[in-house]
């Protein structure tokens, strides 16, 4: 067949022969030449370009705000005093509410003014104001002492441009407007309209005396039918009073009723010039802050009798309190000083403290100190950024947790604020000063929440009662904040990692040896494939398996898998003692299998042994219930000390054991027949064992003498989704990968340094430790490396067998929380090129460093010992 | 060697609980000691620890049994079925409150398409007119009764769903021409009307087809409500049900061990080509291991050429200098990169930005629904193919260095050109090599799932990606994928303890599947590394 082939194809000679090349030839030949170059490199650089995209997805959350848009006018006409303001989300219209109870509407961007409203009060004038957190409404104090509530609200509608009026006044390019109305051109030939509108309600009497009303806290809640309204007002005697407004609309009749509650407030000190009082979101929380930095705290959680519950300085002495604002949720103050210090404080539990509710301000954030005071600040209502003013109008947008500074600004004339509004949607910051001077600047800042700090360092969140390194990326609530450090995830899966290692390293290292070593060539040709398939198991299996079947057993018998992990090494230890007792021909004979066996047999034999001993060691070592011992509620720290040094003594004792006793021993055995110096060893392990148990107790019990407990941070509570079930799983996943390096690296120390190392009449043993490992030591530790990095990014397995708890404990009995659960769990739901969204990006970066390095150690390690080994 | 005992145990395991799964078993019907009745199919028996003071309540002799037995006590768990009456289905019974225990023939397992199975009697048959009370003449009518109500809801099904399903899908094609119109941009006022009224007349006549159809379904439906089926459990709470709700219905403890397999065999078959009830605890995953396979196909139609493609040029065209040898270990590096942050990336590259831009360029009349711009079966092919250039890639490169350097010397001397030397004399000599590398990634995309959340894989698909509409591909449909579902019916049902047997039986599937293409890699390698080795040279 082959024959006939090769006839056909090779030219008889002799025969003329065309000599050019076809041209399709060439033509195949470029072009595959060029495909196969730009395809290579493609795929290449490709693969690489993940790490780029990666890192520019990432990258924004670093960044600060940009500034878009910048206007820049002189308002008509300044008024000298600004009872209060806003301005709606697409910054068109802001509006200012005067002392004689005009209300000024002008167009944002240029000044353009808009028919004035008018709130009538029976002639008195306005003399405070206070808006609800959700900006919707607005209490206003009277100089007769009344107050009255009016609703706020930018009113937006959508039209198409066929039905846009006629008759408008062009603003500027995007917008027109009516007078009362602006019409602002939007995508799809379609118009916004935005009309700003204010309805007062009747009045409430507020100060006793008829006193004009000074100042002014106001928060509203509940739903449209059952609305609650807080009031505190302070009037001009320095009366402050309290008001709870309930209004009740009947369902049946849709008779409104409102009701108003007088609460009594603790009395204050009679000296104090109060400059500012704030009421919380929730109306638990009172502020009384006085000029000289004395800060009053009433807790109203129990409204019938408030509790004045500390007096505390929020101000070193001599300074004057600026401005002093809540942040969104109600729980961190902003607090000025004259000196332009601004200062974060909130408060958290602490009872040693003594104040009556238990809590106490604390000084959490220190900001940059501004070159004058700080006498404005704009909360945002999402995320905790905030707008300041200095008095000498600079103004700087900051968020109040990465301490971020988004934006700057310097006005072209020092003057004192007027008004400084955030802009609902965090995007522009509005600005007036007293000499009319008005600017409006337009930035984004996608992510002020994050820093490098939030990210990788201890963070003080509002609540807690230290900094802290805390995951927390969704809450309940709309003001909740999300804490998104990477440093309890990074834990968790350097923590399953190494607890898997610690589990799979042994094992893979001591099949590797064993299979490369003492088992004959062709059962290693059966091992080693079977430890292969093990490698192509997918992890979900693993997982679900850890997680459904393993976990609810190691829950059961937690105590016996502790008992095993002494156990085993015993056992193997004295089947191998009295493996010496086998005739020698025997064991010379059929050596391989029989060994395999009795090992299997040991194992099984240690299984029953386990079982048995299991209720006696719990009973005996930890007051009959390993795991309510765990919790620390019985028992003392001395028998688990004693058994984690176990090995530790077993090391000491057999170091002092080669070190002084051996050689003298090998020689009295040389003397005696084999089955008596099998008796003297059986002998001597007894005595080694004995020794290693009495060395450990010594030391265990000067541990514990000194207060050591590994409880609460080795140990601990023990859950039933744990480190260990994932280290056991991971280890499954990891051992094939380790073995299988590891069993190459080993196989590939050429022979003839084993046979000069047998042929020196060392055993197999010796050759092994002395010979073998030390040649392949590298790539035995690239192989570890490499399982290193397959167990860090490994995912499936602990999304399933871990529990998901982002906790930073070292505890082997409690949950994690990996890098790679958490993208799994949480990027399917994030949003787009939202915050979580990048710092999942970011988590994923992180997880590709920390392999790549490991894995490029890795490479480098195995490369330089396959240099060394082709030179042995 | 412990490793070699962990794998047996392991694969020991899920065979035996994947294969035991679908095996019919008795109906206990226990009588507990507080009086209580439960019928129940035994699913595992286990000894636990019983606290103190449930010990104290216990009768003495009972306190004293267990004392001897280390505070032991063995307990059952029962499949008790009847969600919809006790809002459980399983339930532990401990050794020591059960009275007695026996196994009545009259009990039946029905197995439902809504609320689980049943445990009970059946009490009646109405087969339209007829009623039938008599137990003799119920099972003797049941089976074709049965098989009639089930070509019923055949009907009514496909009517629905291939009918009524094609109706809906022109009516949205219409809308979607019609927004296409209206977001050119430069039309006049003609052609809009133009096309608003086209829309109008197809939906219109569309609409009268629907309603036709939708009369006809319930014509079918209301039929199909005579016959039923009336089930009393042992507490003789009744229940009625359509006779076409039913997938399964047999006496559990009459049936001879013939039986049994029949119906061991029916519930794989229904396994394998049925699609999933319940919250994907019950029924079939034909989709997914459609879903698996066309992706996997997907994968290897890109992975392919590309890695073959950079080892050649890695091999054969770059100068090997340091550079090539620094790509290579990046290469090998990125095989080692975790699979989840090849989904990171492929959720971000490929679905919402080359996704988005196609979505913007190609159908902008179907926004803001995203099209390709969320997760599909293409960018999870995609994804996996990335996930798996690395070990192609290796794969090919040492086939490619195993051929001797004196076979291209040999055929270039010959005066063939680079490309040819490498088409008939290089690449066949490594095809072996090849087809390994690429089935050894093919069994690593089948067993992948972390990534594939991220980027398409959805706990039940309505949709196959692939149908009879046009273009039949459909690759930016999502889809279901075995693993994932092991994932979703083990961690995210209603209940674990039900979804079990499911997980045990897929993980069989996935495992067998895996195993498969694992051992026909050695398969195929060998082969043709005989055929190459005894072939041209």
């Amino acid at each position: 067949m082959q024959q006939t082939t090769t006839e056909k194809t090779v030219p008889i000679p002799g025969l003329r022969r065309d000599k050019t090349v076809k041209k399709s030839v060439i033509w195949a030949d470029r072009l595959a030449d060029r495909i196969i170059t730009i395809g290579g490199i493609l795929v290449i650089v490709a693969v690489l370009g993940i790490l780029v995209f990666l890192t520019v997805e990432t990258l924004p959350l670093f960044r600060s705000g940009q500034t878009t848009g910048q206007f820049r006018y002189q308002l008509h006409d300044p008024p000298p005093v600004i009872l209060g303001a806003g301005m709606d989300e697409y910054h068109t219209l802001t509006y200012m509410l005067l002392p004689d109870g005009r209300i000024r509407v002008f167009h944002t961007r240029t000044g353009y003014e808009m028919n004035p409203l008018h709130i009538s009060a029976d002639g008195a004038a306005i003399t405070a104001s206070a808006d609800s957190m959700d900006q919707e409404s607005l209490a206003l104090g009277f100089s007769d002492g009344t107050i009255r509530i009016a609703a706020t609200s930018f009113d937006m509608s959508v039209i198409p441009e066929s039905d846009l009026p006629s008759g408008l006044t062009k603003i500027d390019d995007v917008d027109q407007t009516d007078g009362d109305t602006v019409f602002s051109r939007i995508t799809g030939d379609q118009y916004r309209l935005i009309r700003f509108r204010a309805t007062v309600e009747e009045p409430i009497p507020s100060s006793p005396t008829g006193q004009p009303i000074t100042n002014l806290a106001f928060q509203s809640s509940g739903e449209a039918e059952r609305q609650t309204r807080a009031l505190v007002s302070l009037d001009k005697s320095g009366y402050l009073s309290m008001n709870r407004v309930q209004e009740k609309v009947n369902l049946m009749t849709g008779i409104k009723k409102t009701e108003i509650e007088d609460i009594r407030l603790p009395p204050l000190p009679k000296d104090i010039r109060i400059s500012v009082i704030r009421l919380s979101e929730l109306v638990d929380t009172l502020l009384v802050a006085c000029e000289d930095g004395r800060l009053f705290r009433y807790n109203l959680q129990n409204t019938a009798t408030p509790v004045l519950a500390e007096t505390t300085r929020v101000l070193p002495a001599g300074q004057t309190l600026t401005v002093c604002e809540y942040l969104l949720g109600s729980q961190s103050l902003l607090v000025g000083g004259s000196d332009g210090s601004l200062n974060l404080f909130f408060t958290i539990i602490e009872p040693q403290m003594g104040t009556a509710d238990k809590r106490v301000m604390v000084k959490a954030r220190e900001f940059t100190p501004m070159t004058a005071p700080v006498v404005r600040i704009s909360a945002a209502t999402r995320g905790k950024t905030f707008a300041q003013s200095t008095t000498a109008g600079s103004i700087r947008v900051a968020h109040a947790t990465s301490q971020k500074t988004l934006l700057t600004m310097e006005p072209q004339t020092p003057s004192p604020p007027l008004a400084l509004l955030l802009a609902p949607r965090m995007d522009g910051v509005f600005y007036l000063s007293q000499s009319g001077e008005a600017s409006l600047v337009q930035f984004s800042t996608p992510h002020p929440e994050t820093s490098f700090q939030t990210l990788f360092q201890r963070v003080w969140y509002e609540g807690y009662t230290e900094p802290t390194f805390t995951w927390q990326s969704s809450g309940a609530s709309d003001s909740f904040e999300p804490k998104l450090s990477l440093i309890p995830l990074i834990f968790g899966s350097v923590k399953a990692a190494m607890y898997s290692l610690l589990f799979a390293v042994p094992i893979a290292l001591l099949a590797a040896i064993y299979t490369s070593e003492f088992v004959h060539p062709k059962i290693r040709d059966i091992l080693k494939p079977i430890m292969e398939i093990m490698a192509s198991l997918p992890s979900v299996v693993l997982g679900f398996v850890a997680a459904l079947v393993l976990a609810p057993v190691v829950e059961n018998w937690i105590a016996a898998i502790l008992l095993s992990f002494i156990l085993i090494p015993v056992i193997m230890l004295t089947g191998s003692l009295f493996w010496q007792f086998i005739p020698l021909h025997l064991t010379a004979r059929h050596g391989g299998i029989f060994r395999v066996i009795g090992a299997m047999l040991l194992l099984f034999v240690m299984a029953g042994i386990t079982i048995l001993l299991t209720p006696g060691f719990e009973a005996f070592f930890f007051q009959g219930d390993f795991k309510s011992w765990l919790t620390g509620n019985t028992g003392d720290a001395l028998p688990f000390l004693f058994l984690i040094l176990l090995p530790v003594s077993a090391l000491i004792t057999g170091l002092f054991y080669s070190r002084f006793v051996n050689t003298w021993l090998m020689t009295i055995y040389g003397r005696n027949s084999l089955l008596a110096a099998s008796v003297m060893d059986v002998g001597k392990w007894v005595f080694l064992s004995v020794m290693t148990m009495g060395v450990s107790f010594l030391m265990a019990r000067i541990m514990s003498r000194y207060g050591f407990d590994l409880r609460g941070s080795l140990v601990g509570t023990y859950v039933q989704r744990n480190t260990l079930v994932v280290g056991f799983a991971m280890g499954f996943a990891v051992i094939p990968i380790i073995y299988t390096i590891a069993e190459d690296a080993l196989n590939s120390v050429p022979n003839h340094l084993r046979a000069a190392s047998l042929g020196c009449g060392a055993t197999q043993w010796q050759t092994t430790i002395y010979v073998v490992l030390p040649a392949a030591l590298s790539g035995v530790f690239s192989a570890v490396m490499i399982g290193l990095g397959r167990a860090v990014g490994e995912t499936m397995i602990v999304v399933m067998a871990a529990g998901n708890t982002p906790l930073i404990d070292l505890n082997i009995f409690n949950g994690l929380r990996a890098l790679s659960a958490t993208i799994a769990v949480e990027l399917p739901e994030a949003v787009k090129d939202g915050t979580l969204y990048r710092v999942l990006f970011l988590s994923g970066l992180v997880l590709f460093a920390m392999t790549f390095v490991i894995n490029t150690v890795a490479e480098v390690v195995r490369l330089r010992f396959r240099k060394r080994a082709a030179q042995l | 060697m412990i490793g070699i005992l962990m794998i047996a145990a392991f694969l020991i395991l899920i065979v035996w609980n994947g294969l035991i799964t679908f095996y019919p078993k008795q109906i206990e019907v226990i009588h507990l000691n507080s009086g209580k009745v439960m019928a129940g199919e035994p699913i595992r028996t286990e000894s636990f620890k019983i606290d103190p003071q449930t010990l104290q309540k216990l009768p003495t002799s009972v306190r004293e049994a267990i004392k001897t037995g280390d505070v032991h006590a063995s307990r059952t768990l029962y499949k008790t079925g009847n969600f919809d009456l006790y809002n459980e289905d399983y339930r532990w019974v401990t050794a020591f409150d059960i009275k007695r225990s026996d196994t009545p023939p009259e009990m039946v397992i029905v197995e439902r398409s809504e609320w689980g199975p049943f445990i009970g009697t059946i009490t009646q048959l109405e087969l339209g007119e007829e009623t039938i009370v008599d137990p003799a003449a119920i099972f003797s009518r049941l089976p074709d009764a049965h098989r009639e109500a089930n070509n019923r809801r055949d009907a009514i099904q496909r009517l629905e769903r291939n009918e009524i399903g094609g109706i809906n899908h022109l009516m949205e094609k219409a809308r979607l021409d019609l927004r296409r119109v209206t977001l050119k941009g430069d039309m006049t006022l003609a052609t809009l009307q133009a096309a608003q009224q086209k829309h109008d007349r197809i939906i219109s006549d569309l609409q009268k087809r629907y309603q036709e159809l939708e009369h006809q379904a319930d014509i079918m439906k209301a039929e199909d409500e005579r016959f039923r089926i009336a089930l009393a459990d042992v507490e003789n709470r009744t229940k009625t049900l359509k006779l076409s709700g039913i997938v399964r219905i047999y006496p559990a403890n009459t049936l001879s061990e013939w039986q049994k397999l029949g119906i061991y065999f029916s519930r794989w078959w229904e396994f394998l080509t049925a699609e999933p009830r319940e919250a994907n605890t019950e029924g079939g995953v034909m989709p997914a291991i459609f879903g698996t396979f066309t992706m996997t196909l997907l994968m290897v139609i890109v992975v392919t050429p590309f890695g073959v493609m950079a080892a050649l040029y890695l091999r054969e065209y770059a100068k090997q200098g340091r550079l090539v040898s620094l790509v290579r270990i990046c290469v090998n590096n990125l095989a080692g990169v975790p699979s989840i942050v090849y989904g990171v990336f492929g959720l971000g590259f490929f679905a919402y930005t080359v996704g988005g831009i196609m979505d913007s360029v190609l159908f902008p009349e179907r926004l803001p629904n995203p099209t390709f711009g969320t997760g599909g079966i293409l960018w999870a092919a995609l994804t996996l193919a990335l996930l798996t250039v690395p070990v192609v890639i290796v794969a090919t490169e040492e086939a490619l260095a195993a051929v001797p350097h004196s076979l291209r010397e040999g055929s270039l001397a010959c005066g063939a050109s680079r490309w040819q030397t490498i088409k008939y004399v290089v690449l066949p000599k490594a095809m072996p090599g090849i087809m390994t590398g690429l089935i050894l990634a093919m069994a690593r995309g089948a067993g992948e799932v972390a990534p594939l959340m991220l980027v398409g894989v959805v706990k039940l698909a309505p949709e196959l990606p692939i149908d009879g509409i046009f273009p039949f591909l459909h690759v930016e449909r999502s889809f279901m994928h075995l693993a994932f579902h092991i994932f979703d019916v083990g961690f995210q049902s209603r209940n674990s303890e039900a979804g079990k047997p499911m997980v045990f039986v897929t993980t069989l599937l996935l495992i067998s599947l895996i195993a498969i293409m694992n051992a026909s890699a050695i398969y195929i390698r060998n082969r043709l590394k005989r055929r190459y080795l005894s072939g041209h040279f």
